[in-house]
């Protein structure tokens, strides 16, 4: 056992374990269960916002109407960004983020665990309310995530439920924020300096200071177009001398930061990655805080990129265009550092490794199309069309998903005690990352040739690269059970010692593996693992 | 519960409340911008 878990045993007798049945999950205040229970929420998610990407390829899959009615195909659109964005990946972070921050930091559990607690059950409950909608005589919500006024107000019985839903979504996600930020900074190790954090942690305090910024800008934005719909206001209302035009500025001022959100936790859990299988420390981490923080300051203020065909004044478009350009700086110097952590390091190549990489080269070419709708001149001919959708596709799914994945492996064997499938896992990798390309790389084709995105038909020219995204597609959603098989049979493998990895550095590697349910009652004292504070 | 105890827990209250504040200040003040611009 270990020294920390040791410890903690002789200070405390009077442990208790969790309770049994579903008590335990429904009125649990332990960080452990409420991280599992997030991430098995973002898993079933997941799949159910993968279900309607599959009924999306499917449509597209030949031109011409072939499964679905137009109106159900919007419907698909709408739901499945609502519930990969809010349901899957943003909730898969805080899972982890749960499990992995208190044992990283060496707390005891989250500062605040009773909100915790309501913080992951709210989420249940606003996904039932926005999945409820699909059952409508009206069906759901088919406006796109961006819920542009006037087209939402013409949503229907749904409107009411989906922007309820929107504000326990964003109630849950500030309460999650507040509770990391309020752990991060109080519960720390007594020897644990802000800077000698992993940059898991840090990623995700920047990510909390981010939400608590920006979710109740979007919380605001769709109270005033409920306001609009049901009580007579005119906030987006041109009829009224409202401005549907400022409903995209505040839409934007948080959907901009929403994306960093999404991938400044993965750029974490791949800065943990990278060094433990190069066998080296990870070069620059201070230059990674500077740059993650960098990045989310710059976050603020380069919205208007996804607006340039409104109308802006030239001095804005300019300003926005270069700002966003600015972000590659930061963005530069975290995969630059990533590649010099491999740089003559002994490297080898397990399940984890092999999605961070998948995430170091994918998501560079996300980036890379972003710096091309970034130029102004050059977005008034991407604006709408497939290219965006590759673009943010490539952000998204071989970026937030992968570090996702990778996290998942790294962390399973601490989380159950039992080594994962490795083969089932590379296979795993394999597939994902062959199917993912297979999917959206030909999306930038067909954005250059002038597709347009959210439309159930196109013409015959456009036939051959969505045949090929929708086989891609499909392909990745099967490569995705294989997932799911290795989930099933995590326990089946030989049993993980405490450090489970060759060379990994933190505290939680310190903790036997499975780590127990109650970690670091006493605080770890820096002189018994001197190598974990450094 | 020890002094050191009580003041953690102050802080954490103190952090929390200062987090709620701002997002509470962000919802309302967007609301306004809103109502200002209408």
């Amino acid at each position: 056992m270990s020294t920390a878990v040791a410890d903690a045993h002789e200070a405390h007798d009077d442990h208790h374990g969790p309770e049994k049945g579903i008590k335990r999950w429904l009125f649990t205040t332990n960080h452990k269960d409420i991280g599992t229970m997030y991430l098995i929420f973002s898993l079933i998610m997941f799949f159910v916002g993968g279900a309607m990407a599959l009924v999306i390829r499917s449509e597209l899959m030949q031109p011409g109407l072939q499964f679905v009615h137009p109106e159900f195909f919007n419907q698909m659109t709408t739901m499945h960004a609502l519930i990969m964005v809010f349901g899957a990946v943003m909730p898969a972070f805080v899972g982890l983020a749960n499990w992995m921050i208190p044992m990283m930091i060496g707390a005891p559990d989250m500062a605040l665990p009773r909100m915790n607690n309501w913080s992951f059950w709210i989420l249940p409950v606003a996904f039932g309310l926005l999945g409820s909608t699909l059952f409508f005589d009206g069906g759901a919500p088919a406006s796109g995530w961006t819920m542009y006024p006037p087209l939402v107000l013409q949503t229907g019985d749904a409107f009411p439920f989906l922007i309820f839903s929107i504000h326990l979504m964003g109630l849950s996600s500030i309460m999650g924020a507040i509770n990391i930020i309020v752990t991060i900074l109080n519960m720390r190790a007594p020897d644990m300096w802000l800077l000698k954090m992993p940059m898991f942690v840090w990623t995700w305090l920047i990510t909390a200071y981010l939400l608590i910024a920006v979710m109740p800008v979007f919380a605001g934005a769709v109270t005033m177009l409920l306001t609009d719909q049901f009580f007579g206001t005119s906030f987006f209302l041109a009829a009224g001398g409202g401005d549907p035009v400022m409903f995209q500025h505040i839409f934007w001022f948080f959907g901009h930061p929403e994306v960093y959100i999404m991938i400044l936790p993965a750029f974490g859990v791949v800065s943990e990655i990278i060094p433990t299988f190069s066998r080296k420390p990870l070069f620059g981490h201070d230059s990674m805080v500077y740059a993650a923080s960098c990045i989310a300051f710059l976050s603020f203020i380069v919205w208007a990129h996804h607006m340039f065909t409104v109308g802006m004044p030239l001095s804005g478009q300019l300003f926005f265009m270069f700002a966003t350009m600015l972000i590659a700086v930061p963005t530069g110097v975290k995969v630059f550092n990533w590649v010099a952590t491999m740089w003559k390091g002994a490297m080898t190549f397990e399940t984890p490794m092999l999605f961070s990489l998948g995430f170091v080269f994918l998501f560079t070419i996300g980036g890379f199309s972003g710096l091309m709708l970034a130029i102004a001149p050059a977005d008034i001919q991407y604006h709408d069309s497939y290219f965006v959708v590759a673009h943010f596709h490539y952000v998204l799914v071989p970026g937030s998903i992968f570090s996702l994945m990778a996290a998942a492996y790294y962390w399973l064997p601490k989380w159950t005690g039992y080594m994962y499938n490795e083969k089932a896992g590379k296979l795993h990798f394999w597939m994902s990352t062959i199917f993912v390309n297979l999917t959206f790389f030909p999306m930038h084709f067909l954005g250059l040739a002038g597709m347009p995105r959210r439309i159930p038909d196109y013409s015959t020219q456009f036939a051959d690269f969505n045949w090929m995204a929708s086989v891609g597609a499909i392909g990745f959603g099967l490569s995705q059970l294989i997932f799911v098989y290795v989930l099933l049979t995590a326990k089946k493998g030989e049993k993980a010692t405490d450090r489970v990895w060759e060379a990994p550095k933190g505290l939680e590697w310190t903790v036997p593996s499975p780590a127990p349910y109650h970690t670091f009652d006493t605080p770890p004292v820096k002189r018994v693992h001197e190598e974990a504070f450094e | 519960m020890t002094r050191d105890d009580s003041e953690q827990r102050r802080n954490i209250r103190r952090t929390a409340l200062i987090m709620a504040g701002i997002a509470v200040a962000f919802y309302v003040g967007f609301i306004l911008l809103g109502v200002l611009r209408s």
